[in-house]
């Protein structure tokens, strides 16, 4: 069973600057801007990638696909890809069994054949069979198209299926409505059970590749800046760049100074040159006096009513702020708040609003925000990988 | 109604498609899919029998095959082949000015096939000969259709090429539409007649067919863009 393990460069016309793997039965997500140059790489994978200058290597197990120092570059029909396009680019004279069986010619008669037959039915087509694409819905279009990329790696041979190869899905969600999607993303889970190749996901959503995903893979201007499992890449990003492109919405400057003990202070600078002290946790990846981002995970921070606090350890970090906005989203409501002393700055937090009503606060109101050490993130300020 | 260049039109018509559709299907694929820099040029030469009179090409074409031309006195004498004022000649000649008509739909219905289909026809292990056979020629025929029907169309109308080259010479290279001017010029109005009406009627059904043809590609293309 094969491991995929991809590293390639290119310099213009399109910059490359990506390594990544994905093992066996893994389901990575390349996460990205359109135009990051994430579809270039799955293209790369699949073979359909053609630059000149390409470099470097694309292995799949054993099996160099491409090798740029060795000479090797297999041809797509050489790999063994199943690829779910954007628009799944069925052929629209074919009928359903028709655009699967291409994928895997047999001696079979198709109508016969036991395993396409098997095919359809997991997925969900059983009765579709003789359907052109413009029969078929939009959900039913992407699991024809699905079905064939499977039919690719799951290869029948002597009546026993096995599979091997990589599945790469561009973007496949993304021309679905809302319902099917949360459909759909359930089938390719429940499907994680039975293909053990690797799969890889191309996809701009977040929270997609959140709830898919084991690996996320953030790719910016064709480079790979970060990779990890998505709640650490979401909550711990390496720069300010992974940070902008992960979304996370407080993010803000400041200076790193040092202190004894593993501990150091952030001084969190405003625009209008005001600041306020942070303590933080030192964990010797920084110089002292540098300049910094910084981000505060979500899930660590904590409100309070200023008069029923109890003492503060010199563990947490206190802001008295100031609730300016409340967004009410249903569950949650989705608050900003301006830090007393430092009035160019806005928190944005999304409490529950159960919890907002016990507090009895209201717009203009004071609220405690209190954010533990290890609630606070610190990243160098430049923006390179 | 002169049946005898009835007879020599169909021929020429269904000749020069027949002869047409290989070379044109292949160079009107390059063109739709070539990203060559010199490709605007080979589209503009192929346009040009379109802009130019008719007269202009037959005369280049009767000096280069004409007996006083190397060319022509080579044909001669190699191949016993005379190009001037005989069947083939007004063959070779239709050959040319109809490439435009035949090469020009096939190209715009290549052309309009998404690439993706290609590439998800390879990335599903068929070669670049069987995504030709099995995936593009099915999409891209009613281009063809409408290439060999503007061509036979074209040939059947084609007059000034064909008085330059072929004259007219009855059973040899007298068509329709040289038959019509000769019947005219001999006040013989109800003969044209005959022959006009068929010639309007047989273009008519043809130009039909070719939009019609266009609007099953439209509906192909549709689907692909949901």
């Amino acid at each position: 069973m094969g491991r995929l393990q991809v590293q390639l460069q290119n310099q213009a016309p399109m910059p490359l600057a990506a390594e990544f793997e994905c093992a066996a039965g893994e389901l990575i997500a390349l996460v990205g801007p359109s135009g990051s140059g994430k579809t270039s790489l799955l293209r790369a994978v699949a073979g359909l990638l053609r630059v000149p200058q390409l470099q470097g290597t694309v292995q799949v197990g054993d099996q160099p696909w491409f090798d740029s120092a060795r000479g090797i570059c297999l041809t797509p029909q050489q790999r063994r890809v199943g690829l779910v396009f954007q628009h799944y680019a069925l052929f629209p004279h074919l009928t359903a069994l028709e655009n699967v069986a291409v994928a895997c010619p047999s001696s079979l008669d198709i109508r016969q054949d036991a395993s396409l037959r098997a095919l359809f039915e997991r997925l969900g087509l059983a009765g579709l069979e003789q359907r052109r694409p413009a029969q078929l819905s939009g959900g039913q279009q992407q699991r024809v198209a699905l079905a064939r990329a499977l039919r690719r790696i799951l290869r029948p041979q002597d009546g026993r299926v096995e599979p091997g190869g990589v599945l790469l899905l561009d973007e496949p969600f993304s021309a679905v409505d809302a319902p099917t999607r949360q459909t759909l993303y359930r089938e390719l889970a429940a499907l994680r059970q039975q293909v053990s190749t690797p799969m890889v996901l191309v996809t701009h959503d977040l929270s997609e590749a959140r709830r898919l995903a084991d690996r996320v893979v953030i790719v910016d201007a064709g480079a790979t800046l970060q990779s990890g499992p998505p709640e650490r890449v979401f909550s711990s990003p390496r720069n300010a760049r992974v940070a902008d492109l992960v979304g996370i919405q407080n993010h803000f400057r400041g200076r790193f100074r040092r202190l004894p003990d593993d501990r150091g202070v952030l001084r969190w600078e405003g625009q209008d040159g005001a600041g306020l002290d942070l303590q933080v946790i030192d964990k010797h990846r920084l110089d002292d006096g540098v300049a910094v981002t910084w981000v505060l995970a979500g899930e660590h921070v904590d409100v309070l009513l200023p008069a029923a606090a109890a003492p503060a350890d010199d563990t947490q970090n206190r802001l008295l702020c100031t609730l300016v906005e409340v967004l009410a989203l249903g569950e949650t409501s989705l608050c900003t708040l301006v830090p007393e002393g430092l009035a160019s700055e806005k928190l944005t937090l999304n409490l529950s609003t159960a919890q907002l009503r016990r507090l009895g606060s209201d717009v203009g109101g004071k609220l405690l925000v209190q954010i533990p050490r290890q609630g606070i993130h610190i990243m160098p300020q430049r923006t390179g990988g | 109604m002169d049946y005898q260049a009835a007879r020599v039109s169909l021929l020429l018509a269904a000749a020069t498609a027949l002869l047409l559709l290989p070379p044109g299907l292949w160079l009107a694929r390059w063109l739709a899919l070539s990203a060559w820099r010199g490709k605007p040029l080979v589209e503009a030469l192929l346009m040009l029998p379109l802009l130019l009179p008719p007269t202009v090409i037959g005369f280049y074409l009767l000096l280069a095959f004409g007996q006083g031309s190397a060319l022509g006195a080579w044909l001669a004498s190699a191949l016993n082949l005379r190009l001037v004022f005989s069947f083939e000649g007004l063959l070779l000649a239709s050959l040319l000015v109809n490439l435009p008509f035949m090469v020009q739909p096939i190209q715009r219905s290549f052309a309009a096939l998404p690439h993706s289909l290609r590439e998800a026809a390879w990335v599903s292990g068929l070669s670049v000969w069987q995504t030709f056979w099995r995936i593009e020629l099915p999409l891209a025929w009613p281009g063809l259709l409408a290439g060999v029907a503007l061509t036979v169309a074209h040939t059947l109308g084609e007059f000034g090429v064909v008085l330059m080259v072929g004259g007219s010479i009855p059973g040899e290279t007298r068509t329709l539409s040289v038959a019509i001017y000769d019947r005219v010029q001999a006040f013989d109005l109800g003969g044209a007649h005959g022959m006009a009406l068929a010639l309007v009627v047989f273009s008519l059904l043809a130009l039909a067919l070719v939009f019609a043809a266009d609007r099953r590609q439209a509906a192909a293309r549709t689907l692909q863009e949901r």
